[in-house]
């Protein structure tokens, strides 16, 4: 009996439509993830095969996630669909026991979900297949990794979440209930997950309980280099298997609670509250006489307006009365204060939560998605709630008109999405509260995120009821949602990002504490006039498309659409067409006339145009198959900055010299191609303008030629004047650079170019590919070193030179640039300052103005300076200090600095996702949300504010001073450099410990990093300037390895001879293989681990299998401590090698409290020495006082370790 | 006066629910007859403006000058529904409910609102559950609430469609002399296929089965139509067949174990049947079964 239930349920449920809509949704979407380039739903490098074995077993996983919604479609109708049809009692009153009726039944409709799930490898496998696919994104397609990943790692995730609901439908008795079920679960779900991925040492704990897989799959691989991911897919074995094991488990325990729960036949108590109510009315049974005749109706302008505001209360009490609507709230409640909670944290710190910080986190949190899900549902609640509760035909033949019904509901709606929007400010003012912040600035608020978004998501809503009333059934509708916010999203990958027809879309606007709202929201509030505009017309149709009554057709509305238009409605719609047509022609003057908009693939088009037309056949290599260009030797720059309009005027001369060696005839000269700029004028006396095609003026390159060639040596002076501001508002953001407070722009954006760097071109290799374009764009090699190559440093035409800067700016703003303050003066309304650097500087400027406070203290024959923007005082004080820190270890151990002044100036954050700080001669302009709202107060946290100060600080040697050149392992010299300054500022400032604590972030992030590598990963030593997990991240954890191996000593004295030998001079420039040398020479007995670190990808894994404590006669200890070592070899696809381990030195240590631990300290150290530790098993006996409750080698994870988790263990008998 | 011309409604599966249905209903209580599937409820929601038929024309009032197809709002100023099954808003009392129609069919005053709550919640007998939760009714209290709807606002055109079933008999009873007593100064369409109904209340009234009007007229001249054309017989249930095949049997019905058959015949058929007196019953059932014949 069971298997022929299960086989019926089986077969009802693959003739539901569900089956089929949601079977194709998710072939789709496989099939549109494999074979459409620009599609990655997962977030897998490009280097990473479409179809390799750990991309198909990542969308296997991450698809269950919402795979879920259909799930609980086919398990929740099992239990609910008698009783809907009134075919329970039947059903019910036939032999079948109970279980075989229900676990045959929810057998047959899991079965159904299995199958259903099919989809997803099937559309895969299709999609990989398809021609069209570019084939180097392909590897070879194995069946067996398909099978596996949907058995092994779907199927259970299936089980689970059919079993989850199955008993939550069988409890709730309601499909409405069920679904709020599947919601509070993905909600808390995510917050499990969002909450454990903060704590790093959390993580196989949140790997194992994750329901889904999804963080075991992760987990699992979370250190897989390119090559794995696309050679494999995580094993069953480990976490991975123990999760799924746990998950199928589960998944049987709820299936038994359910069935212990179900009830058959009608509720009690529903049936005893039918017969009271039936009592209560039977006692009055008797005949009433008719009275005297009603009141008659009136039809004025009273009842109107009673009925408007009748009809809008009684619409109000339907949705926020119904427990859905509590529910709903809640959880975005919810899910605003947990994602507001992690948000913005770097290093494990939290921001400090600034109105700013708070406002722009719900904005582009995930509360957006509730947004669309609210919407989507209310709008279906709100047009179908009359034909669902069977009132149409009553309320239909009433004397209401049609828009005293629809517009109370539409209000109703947008008083829901304003709500939602309402409920997430609460969870920001309840964070601040929480993080004891009390600087409440409602207004701010409202006017940055209650209102517009407010307006978005009505705009949402809108749609969702129009979409609701086209629908022949009200999950049509909702699956139209579905449909529009997928096309949106494929829309956007695509590049179609015109948001002219992209409904509710338009320019974000950027929020600042410095910047406030700037004149960014100008654009943003057309785009919202225009697409209000398109959403009355919309609500115009939704109401004359209504079907009221008993009418389910939508043609016949249709036919009566231009009767029903006559009046109000079709005024109405009219003046909104004409408001719509009227604002968009505005909106185009300013995004197509005034403004270019180029698509993404338009942008892609003219970068790779740019590439072939200008980077190759000038500048692709260096000279002599490249052009020669002359060396600028004195720069002089006059800026006339007016920050209101925004508008800049730039005059401005080079002094050239011919430094190659040979004649020039000619001079390249190139421009910033931003549409910020409006004109550029180069005055160059004697030269004339050489007819190039219109590409190369449209992409902003002229060619000068010399009357007389410039002769070896010679100089001539270069004048140019450049023009920068912005009409009107763009389809994007426009001009970040330029803004009301706070501008921020440096001599690349406004100045002529005189080489072309790679910056520009396109890096993405599939997209390279499909553009025609070789594969990859690379420095020159370390291999190909030549003294052409050393001629140029990695700024391009940085040459060292004297730069003269004067800005003009507004007189309540501070003007700042590179250089010497030579004069102040303030007069008419406008500030004047201007900044020399008499001894040649690399030629890389900023200028910045805006309204800051200043903080200067002298420190040593140093003007420490902060300039700040006075919302945002916070981490001044930390600043100085830090530079105060920085100056005392960088100028014995490297070089004195060279300048009188270090600066560092807070600019706003204007692009979302780039916080970042710069390092410019003398001055440091820096983001406030890096490191200004930073809340680094609480001493278990790392203190990154004087970190990056640090950095910044370091670049001024390690950039300034000595710069590399233009080729492979450059940023060595930099950027490693830096992170090296800065670990031993901070090392001084706060011990070993917290460095060490720091140093575990950047090696987990070192090695995620490598899975996401597009190209090759390379060692230190060749790095390129786009890597920044390995110079930034492994650098750090290498250099502080390097120094704990060979001692601080040797490494500085390396660095110092670094700097006496290259410091302050042009080319030739030198390279990471002269300070590998310089190292190799100060410890010559190490060259063994610097090549490890430096000119190789080296993997030690060091793991502590054992460690014995037995207590002997004499009160003391034996100690047995079991060690394997190993140590690999990575090629830069991450195929790894074995390397023989030969005596190499380690730390290891006896702990009685395990390090890194709240309260470690030194009294807890009991052993701490260094051993030989060689490739295999070895065994280290000690005999010691205390008992040790943790031990192993490397304890403090100074090495690159796979698996720095088992470097320690604990004591064993 | 409720005038229906040539009222034709063909669904989009191709169903003719209404075939050139003509009527003209005075005002008083008329009563439509027709079994499940007949057309009745297509009929009624076409008046009632819910839907718009395919043709034909519907019109009202004293000198049917409202072109109900044309101007549904008008007659929506006038009109009383009560729909053959209807449901309800959750968490929403019977008071507010009935606050909430009477906003709707225009009685915006709050004081005459008051008054028409009141006035219409004692005559169907529901003050007492007043406040109470509509969802929790029993089908007898929410078909009275339906009716107290019907009547807010002293609407001039009554349509109650199959309003009797699932009510026990003394309700229903109590709902007929309701509707009885409306009926005297109003146009009452009551849709039923329940044949005393109509028999023991409307001075007018027509049979429909197949989306047509098959019969009109008043009840009591349409039974004397039939007068003396009525027989009977008990006969075995066996013999059902062969009499069916040799008389125009209108009704057949079991009784004591053997099946009784009334027949229609303008001559005495002889062979053991005997005169009847005539009901509306046999109307009914003679003119469904003559209209069966023809198709």
């Amino acid at each position: 009996m069971f298997w022929k239930i299960a086989g019926f349920e089986f077969r009802y449920q693959l003739r539901q439509p569900v089956f089929w809509v949601g079977a194709f949704f998710f072939a789709l979407l496989s099939f549109g993830l494999m074979c459409s380039p620009n599609v990655s739903l997962t977030g897998a490098a490009s280097a990473i095969h479409k179809n390799a074995p750990w991309a198909i077993g990542l969308a296997s996983v991450a698809f269950t996630v919402w795979y879920m919604l259909v799930t609980t479609a086919f398990v929740a109708n099992v239990v609910i669909r008698d009783d809907q049809t009134g075919f329970g009692p039947i059903a019910r009153s036939t032999p079948v026991s109970k279980f075989d009726y229900l676990m045959g039944r929810f057998t047959g409709a899991f079965g159904a979900a299995a199958v259903g799930y099919l989809a997803v490898p099937i559309g895969m496998f299709i999609g990989s297949m398809m021609p069209w696919v570019d084939k180097e994104t392909l590897g070879p397609n194995d069946i067996g990794v398909y099978l596996y990943a949907y058995f092994a790692l779907a199927l259970p995730s299936v089980l689970l979440t059919s079993a989850l609901f199955f008993t939550v439908a069988t409890v709730t008795r309601s499909m409405m209930w069920t679904y709020v079920g599947v919601i509070a679960f993905f909600v808390l779900n995510t917050i499990l997950g969002v909450t454990l991925a903060r704590k790093p040492e959390l993580d196989k704990l949140a790997a194992t309980i994750e329901p889904f897989g999804g963080g075991a799959y992760s987990y699992m691989s979370k250190y897989w280099t390119v090559a794995e991911r696309n050679a494999a897919i995580p094993p069953f074995e480990g976490v991975l298997l123990f999760n799924r094991l746990i998950m199928v488990g589960l998944a049987l325990a709820l299936l038994l609670l359910g069935y212990s729960l179900y009830r058959s036949g009608t509720r009690g108590a529903k049936l005893q509250k039918a017969q009271k109510l039936q009592q209560l009315a039977a006692k009055a049974q008797q005949e009433v006489a008719r009275g005297g005749p009603l009141p008659k109706p009136v039809f004025d302008g009273a009842l109107r307006s009673t009925q408007f505001w009748k009809r809008t209360r009684f619409e109000m009490a339907q949705v926020f009365k119904s427990p859905a609507y509590a529910i709903l709230l809640l959880i975005g409640l919810l899910l605003s204060f947990v994602q507001l909670y992690f948000s913005g944290d770097l290093y494990g710190a939290h921001p400090y939560p600034t109105t700013r910080n708070i406002t722009e986190s719900l904005m582009y949190g995930p509360l957006f998605i509730m947004a669309y899900v609210i919407s989507a549902y209310y709008a279906g609640e709100l047009v179908w709630r009359e034909r669902e509760r069977n009132v149409h035909e009553i309320v239909g033949a009433s004397a209401l008109p049609d828009w005293a019904f629809i517009v109370p509901k539409m209000l109703a709606l947008a008083l829901v999405m304003v709500s939602v929007v309402v409920i997430a400010m609460v969870a920001g003012l309840l964070l601040q509260s929480v993080r004891g912040f009390t600087d409440y600035e409602i207004a701010r608020y409202f006017t940055w995120y209650v209102i517009p978004t407010s307006i978005d998501y009505v705009l949402v809503a809108v749609l969702a009821v129009f979409l609701a009333v086209i629908s022949p059934h009200k999950f049509v509708g909702w699956g139209l949602m579905v449909v529009f916010l997928l096309a949106d999203i494929i829309a956007s990958s695509l590049g179609f990002g015109d948001h002219l027809y992209r409904y509710g879309g338009g320019p974000e606007t950027p929020l600042s504490e410095m910047n406030g709202m700037g004149h960014f929201w100008i654009g943003s509030y057309w785009f919202r006039a225009y697409w209000m505009a398109f959403a009355v017309i919309l609500a115009t149709l939704s109401y004359t498309l209504w079907r009221r009554g008993a009418e389910t057709r939508l043609m016949p509305q249709f036919r009566a659409l231009p009767h029903r238009l006559r009046g109000a409605p079709g005024l109405l719609a009219g003046f909104a067409l004409v408001a719509f047509v009227a604002i968009g022609g505005w909106i185009f003057t300013n995004t197509h006339v005034w403004n270019t908009y180029r698509s993404d693939k338009e942008q892609e088009d003219r970068q790779a145009l740019y590439e072939r037309l200008i980077y190759d056949k000038f500048h692709g290599k260096a000279y002599p198959e490249g052009i020669p260009h002359p060396s600028i030797v004195a720069t002089k720059f006059d800026v006339d900055l007016y920050p209101h309009e925004p508008r800049m005027v730039v005059h401005g001369s080079y002094v050239l010299e011919n430094r190659t060696g040979q004649p020039l005839n000619d001079i390249h000269v190139h421009m910033n191609p931003d549409p910020v700029v409006q004109s550029w004028v180069i005055d160059l006396p004697g030269a004339t303008k050489t007819k190039l095609p219109a590409a190369y003026e449209d992409l902003d390159y002229r060619i000068y030629h010399l009357a007389t060639p410039m002769q070896p040596g010679q100089r001539l002076t270069m004048g140019f004047t450049t023009v920068l501001g912005t009409r009107g508002f763009g389809n994007d953001v426009l001009n970040t650079r330029l803004v009301d407070n706070g501008t921020f722009i440096t001599n690349f954006d406004f100045a002529p170019i005189l080489p072309v760097e790679r910056g520009g071109l396109l890096e993405n290799p599939v997209k390279r590919r499909a553009h025609g374009l070789p594969s990859e764009i690379r420095p020159p090699k370390l291999a190909d070193d030549s003294a052409a190559i050393r001629a140029h440093n990695y700024l391009e035409d940085a040459d060292f030179q004297t730069s003269d800067i004067t800005v003009h700016t507004d007189a309540d703003q501070t003007p700042l640039a590179p250089g010497e303050k030579v004069s102040d003066v303030t007069a008419n309304g406008r500030r004047t300052a201007r900044f020399v650097n008499d001894k040649p500087v690399l030629g890389f400027f900023a200028v910045l103005s805006a309204r800051y406070a200043e903080k200067k203290v002298p420190y040593k024959g140093v003007d420490l300076v902060v300039y700040y923007d006075p919302h945002n005082p916070y981490n001044v004080d930390r600043m100085i200090t830090a530079l105060k820190v920085a100056l005392d270890y960088y100028q014995p151990n490297f070089h004195p600095f060279q300048f009188s002044q270090a600066r560092i100036a807070e600019f706003p954050a204007l692009v979302r996702g780039q916080s970042y700080a710069q390092s410019f001669p003398n001055i440091f302009p820096w983001e406030e949300t890096l490191g200004f709202t930073a809340d680094v107060r609480n001493p278990d946290k790392i203190d990154y504010v004087t970190y990056v100060a640090a950095h910044e600080f370091g670049h001024q040697w390690w950039a300034y001073q000595v710069i590399g050149a233009d080729m492979q392992g450059d940023t060595l010299l930099s950027e490693t450099m830096a992170q090296y300054s800065a670990l031993m500022t901070m090392e001084k400032l706060y011990g070993p410990t917290k460095i060490r604590q720091f140093l575990k972030y950047e090696l987990d992030a070192y090695l995620r990093g490598r899975g996401s590598e597009e190209l090759e990963e390379l060692p230190l030593m060749q790095v390129e300037s786009n890597q920044g997990y390995i110079h930034y991240r492994k650098g750090a954890v290498a250099m502080y390895l390097l120094r704990d191996q060979i001692g601080e000593q040797k490494v500085d004295d390396a660095l110092k001879k670094l700097i006496d030998k290259y410091g302050f001079r042009g080319a030739p420039y030198p390279a990471s293989i002269d300070l590998i040398a310089l190292l190799k020479a100060e410890a010559p007995d190490r060259e063994q681990l610097i090549d490890d670190l430096f000119k190789y990808i080296t993997i030690w894994d060091i793991k502590t299998s054992e460690m014995k404590v037995k207590k002997r006669t004499d009160g003391k200890y034996d100690v047995t401590v079991t060690i394997e070592a190993k140590k690999f070899r990575a090629d830069g696809k991450g195929k790894e090698t074995d390397q023989a381990m030969k005596a190499e030195p380690f730390d290891l240590g006896l702990f009685a409290q395990k390090p890194g631990e709240h309260g470690f300290g030194p009294k807890d150290v009991i052993v701490f020495k260094t051993v030989s530790l060689s490739t295999g098993t070895q065994r280290f006996s000690f005999v010691v006082d205390r008992a040790p409750t943790w031990g192993g080698a490397d304890p403090y994870n100074k090495y690159i370790d796979r698996d720095s988790n088992d470097n320690l263990i604990a004591a064993s008998n | 006066m409720l005038v229906v011309e040539k009222l034709t409604h063909v669904y989009p599966n191709g169903v003719k629910a209404l075939d050139d249905v003509s009527l003209m209903v005075p005002k008083g209580m008329y009563g439509l007859l027709g079994p499940n599937g007949a057309g009745k409820s297509t009929l009624m929601r076409s008046i009632a403006t819910l839907q718009v038929p395919t043709s034909g024309s519907i019109r009202f009032g004293e000198t049917a000058e409202i072109d109900v197809i044309k101007e549904p709002e008008a007659i929506r100023r006038t009109l009383g529904y009560l729909p053959q099954d209807f449901g309800v808003y959750p968490r929403v009392s019977a008071y507010d409910m009935l606050d909430h129609m009477a906003v709707l069919k225009g009685i915006g005053n709050g004081r005459a609102r008051k008054e028409t709550v009141e006035s219409l919640l004692n005559q169907t007998n529901l003050w007492n559950v007043r406040n109470k939760a509509l969802a929790g009714f029993s089908g007898g209290m929410r078909q009275r609430f339906g009716i107290a709807q019907a009547l807010i606002g002293d609407p001039q055109l009554i349509i109650v469609d199959e309003p009797t079933a699932g009510l026990d008999p003394e309700e229903r009873q109590r709902f007929l002399n309701l509707l009885a007593e409306i009926g005297e100064n109003v146009v009452v369409i009551l849709s039923t296929h329940i044949v005393e109904d109509v028999a023991d209340l409307c001075p007018q009234m027509a049979i429909m089965d197949a989306g047509r009007i098959q019969l009109e007229g008043a009840p009591s001249a349409l039974i004397d139509g039939l007068k003396g054309r009525v027989w009977k017989k008990t006969i075995a249930k066996g013999d059902l067949d062969d009499h069916r095949k040799r008389y125009k049997v209108i009704t057949t019905r079991l009784f004591a174990g053997k099946t009784v058959i009334h027949v229609l015949s303008d001559t005495d058929p002889g062979d053991g049947f005997e005169p009847m007196p005539q009901g509306l019953e046999d109307v009914y059932f003679s003119t469904l079964t003559s209209a069966r014949a023809a198709a």
